[in-house]
């Protein structure tokens, strides 16, 4: 979008899991074309089980896929993409510091230069101060974004974020949503953000992208079309009503015509 | 900037067709390795012998020691010592579980006396127990009891302490709970402290296998009469390190069925908690 | 307002209850045991031969110090543990975190590491008796087996506990096997390995003891058992006591270690 060329894209991605004991497969999902212009901000949602980690996992390289191909838009140093974990996933033993700085360490920075340039992402998501503490010494959301700021500090030009907010009570997440637009409009970053919260996705995004279940596949890609900066008070807009009216109306709809497949007698 | 320089490329696992036979190892990786890992320690102690760079002298072939193991229960004499070792080890485990469990939940029950007890049982669990061998020879001498109250002893710390501590550590929220419903005493007791206790209880007599087994052998090493220990300690005095080692397998056997029986107990009584796992906790 | 009640000394002792109530008892439950043993003694509640009293083993204690005759036996004991001890541990971790971390190496070693660790390693003291003798040697191999494998299986199932997504996260920012092993595997692994070497040093001071008793010409457990022979109480209780002292002195520096490495660990805060 803004420099005119794909971060990200897929082509007809499928992971079939296999269970190493009994040899049985599970299609988790199929099949997935998704294209994601640089710096855009797009969401993949959908429900529970539906295959969204696993997307994200392979674009991570932390799953090979069955099929398909993914390619990332190659960047001149250091890594591509870098996750934000469904749970904050910090190393218990090490402090927020260390925590933040482990991407660095991974991409082979020095231990101290690490830390040194972890410390302004510790600034930047709110949690100057806390930088010796250990994770067990935080509350949830400082979890969160120290989660956060370890995937900004490798500076990489995608982030992908599973369902970051989704163990947060309902304000601490909007705050962190605003952050994170925030943040994201500074950084100048490609986001992809999965979420089974449609006012969330919709909220923070260019694009929804709206993933079925079982196997898992996309349904729906949708523009979101509300100007941006958007202070928290566009989810009591009319527009912002319709949006989520709409991609609930697909998800129930969606919902309704698994239900029905699956139990064939109920209907009559 | 070209197509390939452009972007990295994450292809799908190729995949490959794999010969049968690897598909069959990989299934069956750990318990074919495990198998492999015994049968070439063997067979490496088999033929290191035969080759003479193991001394036979001290480190008899496995085929040895089968066939002097294969003699020797054919004698009367070992039929003896095996009677002997399992009765000590029998009635000295068995009163230290029937002592060491009511007198753990009593001490821990009681909060004072439990830590008016703890320097004691501290004290004794940190003590290696094969030293009060020769006390306990002043008491009854060298004979039968002597062989049973080490094994005693060595069970009874070994089970008393996590007792203690495990009544002590039942936790304080589901008594206020049970308090709260008036429950009676002796409700508290069978619905929260035993089932609370239990865990604590088996890991106890888990570890007091290893204690009781070395300390039936050490006390029949010391004393010189009669049982398994002694069936080794005379083999060595003889050289007949065959001998000497199929008495020590005698022992391993029973270490691994004991310890694994106690296992499946433990982890039958755990099933509904959580596996201890750190990362989880923190 | 606290209400006062009873004699000050009383006052005194329910505030030092409330203030350290582990230590109060603790100290309460040693003085009050050690009186009533020593009273028990010397009021013939049961001879003298079977358990001696404090005061007479503090008197044996006095003079076998005096005489320069306890300490050897302390040193060669001393000795003989801390250098099989160390040795054992020094072999066992790196060795434990080979295994848990080269999955084959565990499927290959883990039948046999079980029927080792199953095997009450002091049933093998004659054999190394017969082949190292009876000396110094001898002693610091019974030591060295005693705690290796306790410290090897503790160690292996740190390992193999380690959280997926903990190594997760290493791959996913590109780290290699090797970083993962270093921050990850190392730090989640310590408080088993140390846990590991605590058990180990219980069973190496059983296999001290052991592997005095049956032939050594010096050392606490030969003193113990000497003194034994010669129905002398007092100094075989004296002999116990060293050992139960050094036993729990070990245990609780260890334990100091673990918590020096445990600041990360919440349950130990609370
Ligand atoms: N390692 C695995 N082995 C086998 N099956 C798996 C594995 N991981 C996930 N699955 C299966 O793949 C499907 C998709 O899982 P995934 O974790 O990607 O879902 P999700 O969309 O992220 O769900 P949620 O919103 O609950 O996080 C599920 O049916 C799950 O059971
Ligand atoms: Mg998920």
């Amino acid at each position: 979008m803004r420099s005119g060329h794909l971060a990200l894209s897929a082509r007809g991605v499928q992971m079939q899991y296999r269970d190493r004991g009994t040899g049985k497969t599970l299609l988790a999902i199929e099949n997935v074309d998704l294209d994601v212009p640089d710096g855009a901000f797009v969401s993949l949602l959908g429900p529970s089980g539906c295959g969204k980690s696993t997307f994200l996992k392979i674009v991570n390289g932390l799953l090979p896929a069955t099929a398909g191909e993914i390619k990332l838009h190659r960047v001149a140093k250091g890594r591509e993409d870098a996750m934000v974990f469904q749970d904050a996933a910090l190393f218990p033993w090490y402090s927020v510091l260390d925590n933040v700085a482990y991407g660095l360490v991974c991409a082979g920075v020095s231990r101290g230069e690490a830390r040194k340039r972890a410390v302004p992402f510790i600034d930047l998501v709110g949690l100057k101060g806390f930088d010796d503490k250990y994770p067990y010494q935080l509350s949830g959301g400082m979890q969160q974004r120290a989660n956060l700021a370890r995937a900004l500090a490798v500076d990489s030009a995608i982030l992908l974020m599973d369902e970051p907010f989704a163990a947060l009570d309902a304000q601490t997440r909007e705050l962190m949503q605003a952050e994170l637009l925030r943040i994201w409009n500074a950084a100048k970053k490609t986001v992809l953000f999965v979420t089974h919260q449609i006012d969330e996705a919709v909220y923070l995004s260019d694009r929804v992208v709206v993933m079925a279940a079982r196997p898992g596949k996309v349904i729906a890609d949708i523009e979101i079309d509300l100007p941006r900066p958007r202070p928290l008070s566009v989810k009591r807009t009319p527009e912002f009503a319709v949006y989520e009216e709409r991609i609930w109306r697909l998800i129930a709809g969606e919902y309704e015509h698994a239900r029905v497949a699956s139990q064939p007698d109920a209907a009559s | 900037m070209t197509e390939t320089t452009a972007f990295r490329v994450i292809h799908a696992r190729a995949r490959r067709r794999r010969h049968p036979l690897r598909r069959w190892y990989r299934g069956n990786e750990r318990a074919i390795l495990s198998a492999a890992g015994i049968v070439s320690f063997i067979a490496a102690w088999q033929i290191g012998s035969d080759a003479g760079l193991i001394s036979k002298f001290f480190f008899s072939s496995p085929v040895e020691i089968a066939a002097a193991g294969a003699l020797e229960v054919q004698k009367a004499r070992f039929w003896e010592d095996v009677k002997i070792s399992a009765s000590e080890l029998a009635i000295g485990s068995l009163a230290a579980v029937l002592l060491a469990v009511p007198l753990g939940i009593a001490i821990g029950w009681y909060r004072g006396v439990s830590l008016t007890f703890d320097p004691w049982l501290n004290f004794f669990n940190a003590l290696p127990r094969v030293a009060l061998i020769p006390l306990v020879v002043l008491w009854v001498g060298l004979g039968f009891e002597m062989k049973t109250i080490i094994v005693f002893f060595g069970g009874f710390f070994s089970i008393i302490l996590p007792t203690v501590e495990g009544v002590r550590t039942v936790d304080r929220q589901f008594l206020d709970v049970a308090r709260s419903f008036r429950a009676p005493e002796r409700l508290i007791f069978t619905s929260l402290v035993i089932p609370g206790t239990l865990p604590f209880i088996v890991s106890g007599i888990r570890l007091a296998v290893g204690r009781v087994l070395a300390g039936v052998i050490i006390a029949e090493f010391y004393a010189q009469t009669a049982g398994l220990g002694v069936m080794i300690a005379r083999s060595e005095a003889s050289l007949q390190s065959d001998r000497m080692l199929f008495g020590v397998l005698i022992f391993t056997v029973l270490g691994i069925v004991l310890t694994e029986a106690v296992g499946i107990v433990e982890r039958y009584l755990q099933r509904w908690r959580p596996s201890l796992d750190l990362e989880e906790a923190a | 307002m606290i209400a006062v009640r009873g004699a000050p000394a009383v006052q005194l002792l329910g505030r030092l209850r409330s203030s350290n109530e582990r230590v109060f008892y603790g100290v309460f439950g040693f003085v009050g045991l050690t009186l009533a043993w020593e009273i028990a003694a010397n009021t013939g509640l049961f001879r003298k031969s079977l358990l001696s009293s404090p005061s007479a083993i503090w008197k044996a204690g006095v003079i076998d110090i005096g005489a320069g005759t306890l300490w050897p036996h302390v040193g060669t004991s001393l000795e003989e543990f801390a250098i099989g001890f160390i040795v054992s541990v020094a072999i066992a971790i790196p060795l434990g975190l080979a295994i848990g971390w080269f999955r084959r190496i565990d499927y290959f070693l883990n039948g046999l590491l079980a029927a080792l660790n199953a095997t009450p390693n002091v049933a093998l003291i004659p054999l190394i008796i017969l082949v190292a003798g009876i000396g110094f040697e001898s002693k610091v191999i019974v030591v060295f087996l005693s705690a290796f494998f306790a410290v090897v299986v503790t160690t292996f199932t740190g390992v193999q506990s380690i959280a997926r997504r903990h190594l997760e996260i290493t791959r996913s920012f590109g780290g290699s096997r090797w970083l993962a092993f270093r921050t990850v595997a190392l730090p989640s692994t310590i408080p088993y390995i140390l846990s590991g070497v605590r058990i180990g040093a219980g069973r190496a001071l059983v296999g001290v003891v052991s592997a005095e008793f049956i032939s050594a010409n010096q050392g606490l457990g030969f003193y113990i058992g000497f003194f034994g022979t010669f129905l002398d109480t007092a100094r075989v209780m004296l002999g116990i006591v060293l050992f139960g002292i050094f036993g729990v002195v070990l245990g609780e520096l260890l334990r100091v270690v673990e918590h020096r490495f445990d600041v990360w660990r919440p349950e130990l805060h609370r």
